[in-house]
């Protein structure tokens, strides 16, 4: 499912411009969505899911006009969604919450829906908790059952917002791996703070910032763009003034640093391959810098 | 038709105050029935009947004027074919029945044992169902229609008891005009004019409807439910 | 005494705040003005109106409390409960702050916000009403019986409001505390056996009749003391200032043991 997006734009009630001018087209497979805080990924992905309108532009999931009710729906017969804030019904058990959101999906064939859940709970590994209620959960339960909820009518569009925050690792990765096998022909949205994951999952990406894109290409880009500007720094002294800082060692001879910078921030300091998420920073960094020019708008 | 498991899990969602409200008024209604003092039977088949007009519908208006917002799924519930508004209405459909099904007990006690019979103004065994089925249906609009303008149970519960309070306190001046009696709750047990009860009765029911309608007009739009939330 | 300070000055923003504290008052004054029969109009109709002031500004607080205490007690019926739902009971119940102070600084800051619109309601009419007679004496008639009518009657009411959902559903507290507040209230004890016009009356009958000689808007009614044929007469002695003074302290002592009671059930629930 392709999803065309134009001129999106969402100002919320009190003048925030959470979606700016947005162009973006998303074919199918995975496709990963990163940003700072407040970038606007919930918007973007809650408008696609037909919870939010648009305040103007023009969305169109796989040939549905999201502005008309029965685009929406008809989207909506394709869609598994994950909020980033799931909220479940405490008095359920797992299996009954499933098999509910089941049947508003339109699954009215008990046997079928009664397998399909049976086969999701072994697919996030809650089949022994299938049968206590969901208040007694913890919260990467919980996350399960919400990532368990979303692929329930096999969906050909999935938009899962930060799915594998709270997951413990193996779980993140095997979550991870299922997302990339279930995209197939199918289309994911993920958005996600851990930019690994989308390494590991996606080929494209875009990087929101201010309800603005500040990036759209394939992960390896993203990577390209800090080639050049990593740079390993070890000092007793005090940490690097210049670029952003991704990670502080403790070493024999004082701190070990990684520094994403456009120039070597000290004379020692020795060039490093970039990785994914050096890309991300190094793309925001521009992003910031600019927004500090005001020549530059 | 859709399953009946679906119904099931809805009226799950209603929660306990939908399943103890109603019997819980009816009890209080024979009650006070029981504490008159000096019982005329006149005045005791009125305050059963009052029961069922009074205590019955107020219970069920004030539990369908807490079914829109705090769902904690509503996210999930607004991303699925399923328009979370027929799924508002099924709750309220859940709601209503059960409601109907005690009231329905209650009167053909009363019609069994003759109660029914003692108040003059009971209009028969089958028309005079609309003693409770009218406020029901008028106040439930009301309290379902506040609830989607306010999408705040509390509000929206403060409103369903204020105006049926108001109606109480104030029997007289509320039916001085032909609106006011048209719209009064208590028209069986308390009206003024015996000539405008079907009238009245029928009034009510569209009223009731037709907040319903725009209640579900105005939940047709997701954003409101999403967000501000009055809490 | 912070904790109390922070939670009743937050208690009451938040509340203050919210829509719903200001539309239910207001659609109930547009009702009552609608329905007519009520102080709200009679008070500026010379055929109408009482002819001594006190009677006038202390029958709309009568009228008053008797109908916006409903919708008072009714949103505030989720303020307890609400930090539970939200999730920020945890963080609160974290930090050392007394649970007792939070409570009663929530108590007084949530009532206290849901009365601004009553008291601002019943100031306005009471004010019109001065104006419109040329006499300022009924403001201070109409502060008095604020202060000794309405506050410990909402103030009891708050106090229930907050507890009982604890116990059970709010929407069925809802219910039960209308049908109390029309049986405890407004019933008249001949019909059956009453609270109304008892010394335990939230409408305050004894300070009505021994503070401010009130009986009725046409001073024909009883508001305390005997009713002939009525059950619980040993309730309804003969009306005296203490016991006036004794029924208000009654009030309060019930609504703290409501928040008493309250606080014991959510500290048990933490455990
Ligand atoms: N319901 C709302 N009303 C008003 N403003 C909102 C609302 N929801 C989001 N916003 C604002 O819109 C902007 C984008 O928010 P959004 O939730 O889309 O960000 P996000 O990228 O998902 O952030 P995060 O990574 O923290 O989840 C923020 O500035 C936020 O304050
Ligand atoms: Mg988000």
């Amino acid at each position: 499912m392709r999803i065309e997006i134009s001129g999106l734009t969402k100002t919320y009630r009190g003048g925030v411009h959470a979606i700016d001018g947005l162009d973006l087209d998303i074919p199918t497979g995975m496709f990963g969505l990163l940003g700072a805080n407040g970038a606007g990924k919930t918007t973007l992905m809650r408008i696609l899911a037909g919870i939010v309108r648009p305040s103007a532009g023009r969305v169109v999931v796989g040939g549905h006009d999201i502005a008309s009710g029965p685009g929406r729906t008809a989207v909506q017969r394709e869609l598994g969604y994950l909020p980033q804030d799931l909220g479940v019904y405490p008095d359920l058990t797992a299996r009954q919450f499933l098999d509910y959101v089941a049947l508003l999906k339109g699954m009215d064939d008990r046997s079928a829906r009664r397998r399909r859940v049976g086969e999701l709970l072994e697919v996030v590994a809650l089949t022994e908790y299938a049968d206590r209620r969901l208040r007694g959960f913890s919260g990467g339960m919980r996350q399960r059952v919400g990532i368990a909820q979303a692929l329930l009518a096999d969906p050909r569009l999935l938009i899962v917002d930060e799915p594998t925050a709270g997951l413990d690792p193996e779980e993140r990765i095997r979550f991870r791996t299922l997302l990339s096998q279930f995209a197939g022909r199918r289309t994911v949205l993920l958005s996600t703070h851990i930019v690994d994951d989308i390494g590991q999952t996606c080929r494209e990406a875009a990087v929101l910032a201010k309800g603005r894109m500040i990036f759209r290409g394939t992960v390896e880009e993203l990577t390209r763009r800090a080639r050049g500007r990593v740079w390993e720094v070890v000092t007793d002294g005090p940490a690097p003034a210049e670029g952003t800082v991704v990670s502080a060692l403790p070493h024999d001879d004082g701190m070990r640093y990684r520094v994403v910078a456009r120039t070597a921030p000290s004379a020692q300091a020795r060039p490093l391959d970039p990785s994914l998420e050096d890309g991300y920073l190094a793309v925001t960094a521009d992003q910031a810098a600019a927004g500090r020019e005001p020549a530059s708008r | 038709m859709r399953p009946i498991t679906l119904w099931r899990y809805e009226a799950r969602r209603t929660g306990w105050a939908a399943v103890l409200g109603p019997p819980l008024a009816v009890a209080l209604g024979i009650a006070a029935a029981l504490a008159y003092p000096e019982p005329s039977d006149t005045t005791t088949a009125r305050i059963l009947l009052g029961g069922l007009e009074m205590a019955v519908p107020l219970a069920a208006a004030v539990v369908c004027s807490t079914l829109i917002g705090q769902d904690p799924a509503r996210e999930v519930q607004l991303t699925v074919p399923t328009p979370y508004r027929i799924t508002l209405l099924r709750r309220m459909i859940v709601v209503l029945s059960w409601t109907a099904a005690v009231a329905v007990l209650a009167a053909a006690v009363l019609i069994v044992t003759g109660w029914w019979a003692r108040w003059p103004q009971n209009h028969g065994a089958f028309a005079g169902q609309l003693t409770w089925l009218a406020p029901m249906l008028g106040l439930s609009g009301l309290g379902f229609a506040a609830g989607a303008v306010l999408r705040s149970p509390a509000a929206a519960g403060a409103i369903v008891t204020t105006v049926w309070a108001i109606q109480q306190f104030f029997a007289d001046a509320v039916q001085e005009h032909l609106p006011g009696r048209l719209l009064y709750l208590f028209a069986t047990t308390r009206g003024a004019a015996t000539d405008d009860w079907l009238a009245n009765r029928l009034v009510l029911v569209g009223a009731g409807a037709v907040l319903v309608a725009l209640a579900l007009i105005l939940l047709g739009r997701p954003e409101r439910l999403i967000s501000e939330e009055d809490e | 005494m912070t904790a109390f300070g922070a939670s009743l000055r937050y208690e009451f923003r938040m509340q203050v705040r919210k829509r719903s504290v200001w539309i239910v008052p207001a659609l109930t004054l547009v009702l009552f003005v609608l329905i007519g029969g009520s102080l709200l109009r009679d008070l500026f109709d010379p055929g109408e109106r009482p002819l001594d002031p006190r009677t006038g500004v202390v029958g709309l607080a009568v009228q008053l409390h008797a109908l916006l205490a409903i919708g008072f007690g009714c949103l505030l019926a989720d303020r307890l409960v609400r930090d539970d739902r939200l999730g920020v009971a945890p963080i609160l119940d974290a930090t050392p702050a007394s649970p007792a102070a939070r409570l009663l600084g929530k108590y007084l800051g949530a009532a206290a916000a849901t009365a601004v619109p009553i008291a601002l309601a019943y100031f306005g009419f009471a004010a019109a009403y001065a104006i419109d007679i040329g006499q300022p004496v009924a403001m201070a008639w109409a502060l008095a019986a604020f202060a000794v009518v309405i506050v410990p009657g909402l103030l009891l009411v708050a106090a229930f409001a907050l507890a009982v959902p604890m116990i059970m559903p709010a929407p069925l507290f809802r219910v039960l505390f209308v049908g109390y507040w029309l049986w405890g209230n407004i019933v008249s004890p001949e019909m059956m056996p009453t609270l109304a016009r008892t010394l335990f009356h939230p409408l305050g009958g004894y300070p009505l009749d021994v503070l401010f000689d009130f009986h009725g808007i046409d001073g024909e009614d009883t508001w305390a003391g005997p009713v002939a044929g009525a059950t619980l007469n040993v309730l309804r002695p003969d009306p005296t200032p203490a016991l006036a003074l004794l029924s208000i302290v009654l009030l309060l002592i019930v609504s703290a043991a409501a928040l008493a009671g309250g606080h014991v059930l959510r500290a048990r629930r933490i455990r």
